[in-house]
């Protein structure tokens, strides 16, 4: 039996707020095999970020919920600019907020779900992001 | 206050010009000096216990305490040299912005609207018609709709 550890660790470089720092991202896995002897598997970080970019997990929602505070033309912009989204595109999640009370607006890697929560929230909406389930 | 979308360029960098009156003036810099009022635990970054683990939760809450402090230092150099902003025009008075500077100006007054409306109790708009007033809510109210004056002004450079 052997066991393959694999320690990828990567630092997200995803630009934040006010120069915060970026998170350390640790993903752990075991892998183990029927062969006796111990196999050492080369392992390399350009192979881990390769894994990463053909699979990323892309399994957070980000979502707009409504509240009655915060004034529509206001909400739209805000869409525009964190999303760089058309304002035709924009005023469709804004309504859609407004009419059924949440609009799912993208879907995103933890790291880039969290990125546009952090914006959205520092425009006072109120986003959170959710795991797809 | 009113956007002037010909006004003259000079700058190399494009300038949002507003038309905006003394009293404007006086009552813009005395709602800026109500911020903040949102409070950093305000912020919730999921509403799946699981997602918002504690870490990422004080990170979002630090994010934006770290953002308020910087919208505070740039309203504090506002405060102290308004000049830069408002300028004396021929018969009026203006404010003029970068596009950096109206994105700035949008987060602070939501802020302080949003922090009135906490204030009041979150209330439904239709609520807050009926909310019985007081000398601490009137304010939060007036305030309230005196921020979204703004914001509208100001969106109006965007549209």
């Amino acid at each position: 039996m052997s066991l393959k550890v694999v320690l990828p660790s990567h630092l997200s470089a995803e630009a934040r707020f006010s120069g915060l720092a970026p998170i350390a991202q640790s993903r752990y896995s075991l892998a183990m095999s029927q062969s006796a002897a111990p196999v050492t598997v080369p392992h390399t970080d350009q192979e881990q970020q390769t894994r990463s970019k053909d699979q990323p997990d892309r399994g957070y929602l980000v979502i707009a919920w409504n509240d009655p505070v915060n004034l529509m033309d206001y909400v739209t912009h805000v869409f525009q600019v964190v999303f760089r989204w058309p304002k035709a595109r924009a005023e469709r999640h804004m309504l859609q907020v407004h009419q059924t009370g949440k609009s799912l607006l993208v879907r995103e890697t933890f790291e880039k779900a969290e990125h546009y929560v952090h914006q959205l929230q520092a425009y006072g909406l109120q986003a959170t992001m959710e795991r797809d389930q | 206050m009113k956007f002037l979308p010909n006004s003259k360029q000079t700058a190399a960098e494009p300038l949002l010009v507003f038309q905006i009156s003394p009293r404007e003036e006086a009552l813009l810099l005395a709602t800026l000096r109500l911020f903040p009022m949102l409070e950093n635990a305000y912020h919730r970054v999921s509403k799946d216990p699981k997602t918002a683990a504690p870490a990422v939760q004080r990170l979002l809450e630090d994010s934006m305490s770290q953002l308020r402090a910087a919208h505070s230092r740039k309203l504090d150099e506002l405060f102290r040299a308004p000049q830069r902003y408002f300028k004396d025009a021929p018969g009026e008075r203006r404010l003029v912005l970068t596009a950096p500077q109206l994105e700035w100006l949008l987060q602070v007054l939501n802020d302080i609207r949003v922090g009135s409306w906490v204030r009041l109790g979150c209330p439904e708009l239709e609520q807050a018609r009926s909310v019985e007033l007081t000398r601490l809510n009137a304010r939060a109210l007036h305030v309230m709709a005196i921020c979204g004056e703004f914001q509208m002004a100001l969106l109006d450079a965007v549209k």
